[in-house]
């Protein structure tokens, strides 16, 4: 209820409420007090007056006068608040009452107890009327004590009104100049407090009265004011700089962003960025001059409706070309280049001009490797494909230094198309080996399985002249099953793309070792095995080359009646390739025929004197070629063979072992 | 149907290869039913029970052996087909090809085939193999029970 009321309000309101409330507990208790002395009081003055009236009136009861005591009684009358008064005989009986006009019925019929009473807004009672030891009879005495109360009551309220008055003027008069001492300060504060959050001046400081806890209010809330304002000050400060250095910085990303924009623009190339859907983004200057156009007329829209084909010429190219090109750039994410195209130019006036360009279409990519932009590049080449029309004829040696130019660019043309041509005939090649290897073999396996069947069906029939035909059947067909396998092989190791990680070269050779089972031959050879460095390869390729050359080592060494591996590395090129070896003391090779060894199915040995399908040394050509490295060997007919195989310097790998280098002995 | 066994669907559209393989099943002593489709129109035909297959009324097959390529549907899509059903997705499929290319292997396995063998060019070695295989898959495994996931 007093919440909102002010504070200074508040506090006198209190004051007053309190004094007025201790005033009014005294006023009653006084009252109180007073209220029973006075009817005390007025209890024993009756008494008196009935002594008094008493003694009087003995001797008319004495003498049974009844007139005599009516008329004592009648003196009754100057008592103004008597309203009746009776003299009862010795028997009880009235004798005589005042006021005599009054019928005998409104007293009592016969005396009660001696003592006065309140009753109503009366007091009355009876008491004995005595002559020395003797009851001559009783008087009855009626006092209205209502009027006298009333009129003392209200003295009493008049009295106790004036002197409330009288305080409470004191009390306010005190309290009002009091209060400032506690409400000052308070209202002081929240005059600066409103101050500050109506006009944000933190300047304001709230007056302090003295020391007691509203002065240290009022010193926590200033001192509180002084570190808003101080981190006021510090976060306008931050403000400011942190604006200043974003003002820079947008400034240098606008003027860096002006001049690469320049930069990009005053590139001697012509240069044109698309967008993925084609639209141009952007060109150079250049590009602008060379195609005349006008950068605000191109950029946004369509690089082809920009520029059409040329309508005149019916077999017009240039844009299919393009569009082509700009696709594959698309697909790949790899750049394309094209072969000269014819793409003429429109005029500004309608006309188109004839002209000759080089392309090169780029992809620009995000960081998740997505298109977004293309990169077409062009180089205006019309001059020398004119000049090249034009043909020679003339001596002047600037005239055919530029035709030569102007070949070197038709030739650039005609590798452009021949790489294409490469490309699809890989695709190709893919393709062949892919039916190869589903199409071929199968009439293959029909020619064995049948060949099987024929021979279990009629072995009985065939004499042994059949029967061995049948075997050379069966045994030609696994041959060219096993031939068609290696030569895929050999295609997909040229295929495949290398997959470069650290090997280790000394666990291949062991793994190839155990998995080759040589120790079950009838003469398994003798290993020599030296630590081999780590190197960086295609570890799946390298084991294949491993494989092939101490496969044929221990194939050709068969016939020795004490084989021998060596395994090794011979000391490093000029150049830092690293060079290994495998080594037998099999029949060897002439050294006439080394040129042969590495080629697709060229053998140096017939089938029935040692198996093979002449795809091994192939594929170790094949493997160490695309590693970068180089493949020779060393023979002598029946004094064995050796096997080389280098790998580049960058394959090494630093780090313990790799600097083992020639390890094994050379037995012969 | 002389047997209570459940069929093996071979799908093999070289009549060659057919009578290979059937020879091959047969020295291995198999008392299975062989059904053949000749593409894989028909292997779908009778796996779906329709086409010319409308009628059939036989358990579906303890195992297919599926060649590769074939005239119209090829093997990979009735692979796809099979594991996209949901009654047929569990049959046990063996690819029996003459093609040892790693992207026939990468997508036939990517597609969920239950084993991948090449053909051999050596008779013996492909009666050994095809018998081997149809000794394990129609009678060695445990097919799963018919209808396994009907919707």
């Amino acid at each position: 209820m007093l919440r909102n009321v002010p504070i200074r309000r508040k506090l006198m309101l209190i004051i007053l409420l309190t004094s007025v409330v201790v005033m009014l507990l005294m006023r009653g208790a006084f009252f109180t007090y007073e209220f029973f002395t006075f009817r005390e009081a007025t209890s024993r003055q009756l008494s008196t007056l009935g002594e008094i009236l008493g003694s009087n009136s003995t001797a008319a009861l004495a003498f049974d006068n009844s007139d005599d005591a009516t008329d004592i009684l009648s003196a009754l009358k100057a008592e103004q608040h008597v309203v009746a008064g009776a003299l009862y005989d010795r028997d009880g009986q009235l004798f005589a009452h005042y006021p005599a006009a009054l019928p005998a019925g409104a007293f009592p019929a016969s005396p009660g107890a001696n003592g006065y009473r309140f009753a109503d807004s009366y007091l009355s009672g009876f008491q004995p009327v005595m002559q020395k030891d003797h009851q001559l009879g009783w008087l009855y005495l009626k006092f209205d004590t209502g009027t006298v109360m009333q009129e003392w009551i209200w003295g009493s309220v008049r009295l106790a009104l004036g002197i409330m008055a009288v305080i409470l003027l004191i009390a306010y008069l005190l309290s009002r100049a009091l209060q400032r001492q506690i409400s000052g300060p308070i209202l002081a504060l929240a005059e600066t407090a409103t101050a500050i959050s109506e006009r944000r001046d933190y300047s304001v400081r709230a007056p302090k009265g003295g020391n007691d806890e509203l002065g240290r209010l009022t010193d926590a809330f200033n001192l509180m004011l002084d570190q808003i304002t101080q981190l006021n000050r510090e976060l306008e400060q931050r403000v400011i700089d942190r604006t200043r250095q974003l003002e820079a910085a947008n400034l240098d990303l606008e003027r860096s962003r002006a001049e690469i924009n320049s930069l990009f623009e005053s590139l001697p190339g012509l240069y044109v960025v698309l967008t993925p859907d084609y639209q141009i983004v952007s060109a150079s200057d250049a590009y602008l001059k060379a195609t005349m156009t006008h950068r605000e007329a191109i950029v946004g829209r369509d690089l082809f409706e920009v520029f059409p084909d040329n309508p005149e010429e019916a077999g017009a190219t240039g844009t299919s070309n393009l569009r082509a090109s700009l696709d594959r750039v698309r697909q790949t994410s790899v750049a394309d280049t094209m072969a000269i195209q014819k793409y003429d130019v429109r005029r500004p006036d309608g006309v188109f001009e004839e002209r000759y360009w080089s392309p090169v279409n780029s992809p620009v990519l995000s960081a998740k490797c997505e298109l977004k932009y293309i990169i077409h590049r062009v180089e205006d080449v019309t001059d020398f494909v004119r000049q090249k029309k034009g043909g020679g004829g003339s001596g002047d040696m600037q005239a055919r230094l530029q035709q030569m130019e102007a070949e070197i660019f038709h030739s650039s043309q005609q590798v452009q198309a021949a790489n294409q041509q490469l490309q699809i005939a890989n695709r190709e090649l893919e393709a062949f080996s892919y039916s190869v290897s589903h199409d071929l073999r199968a009439p293959l396996r029909h020619v064995d399985g049948f060949t099987g069947l024929l021979q279990k069906h009629a072995a009985d029939k065939l004499d042994e002249k059949g029967q061995r035909y049948l075997n050379t059947i069966s045994g030609a067909a696994r041959q060219m099953g096993r031939l068609i396998d290696d030569l895929l092989a050999f295609s997909r190791i040229s295929r495949s793309e290398l997959n470069t990680i650290e090997v280790d070269h000394d666990g291949l050779v062991a793994n190839v070792i155990r998995d080759g089972r040589f120790e079950r031959l009838p003469q398994p050879p003798e290993w020599s095995i030296a630590p081999l460095p780590r190197v960086r390869g295609d570890p799946a390729m390298l084991r294949q080359v491993w494989f092939n050359l101490i496969d044929n080592a221990v194939k050709y060494s068969g016939k020795n009646p004490h084989p021998k591996v060596t395994i090794g590395t011979a000391p490093d090129s000029a150049d830092g390739e690293m060079v290994f070896f495998v080594r037998d003391n099999g029949v060897g090779f002439d050294m006439q025929y080394v040129a042969k060894l590495f080629g697709v199915f060229q053998r140096l040995h017939g089938n029935n004197e040692f198996e093979g399908t002449g795809i091994g040394l192939a594929n170790v050509h094949r493997i160490v070629s695309r590693h970068g490295g180089r493949t020779w060997a060393e023979g002598r007919v029946g004094e064995g063979a050796a096997f080389y195989f280098s790998l580049p310097a960058k394959a090494r790998v630093n780090g313990p072992g790799a600097t083992a280098a020639n390890g094994a002995s050379s037995p012969t | 149907m002389a047997s209570s066994l459940r069929p093996i669907l071979l799908a093999e559209d070289n009549p060659n290869d057919v009578e290979l393989i059937m020879t091959a099943l047969k020295e291995a002593r198999l008392i299975n039913d062989i059904a053949t489709a000749s593409d894989g129109e028909q292997a779908l035909d009778y796996l779906f029970r329709r086409g010319i297959h409308a009628g059939r009324t036989g358990p579906q097959p303890a195992v297919i052996m599926l060649d590769l390529k074939m005239p119209k549907v090829d093997g990979r899509e009735v692979l796809r087909q099979i594991r996209a059903d949901p009654e047929l997705h569990s049959i046990p499929v063996v690819v029996l090809t003459s093609s040892r290319e790693e992207s026939d292997l990468m997508q036939t396995y990517k597609l969920g085939v239950n084993a991948y063998v090449v053909k051999p060019v050596d008779f013996e070695e492909f009666i050994t193999a095809v018998g081997k295989l149809g000794f394990f898959w129609a009678l060695l495994n445990e097919p799963p029970p018919e209808k396994i996931a009907q919707p």
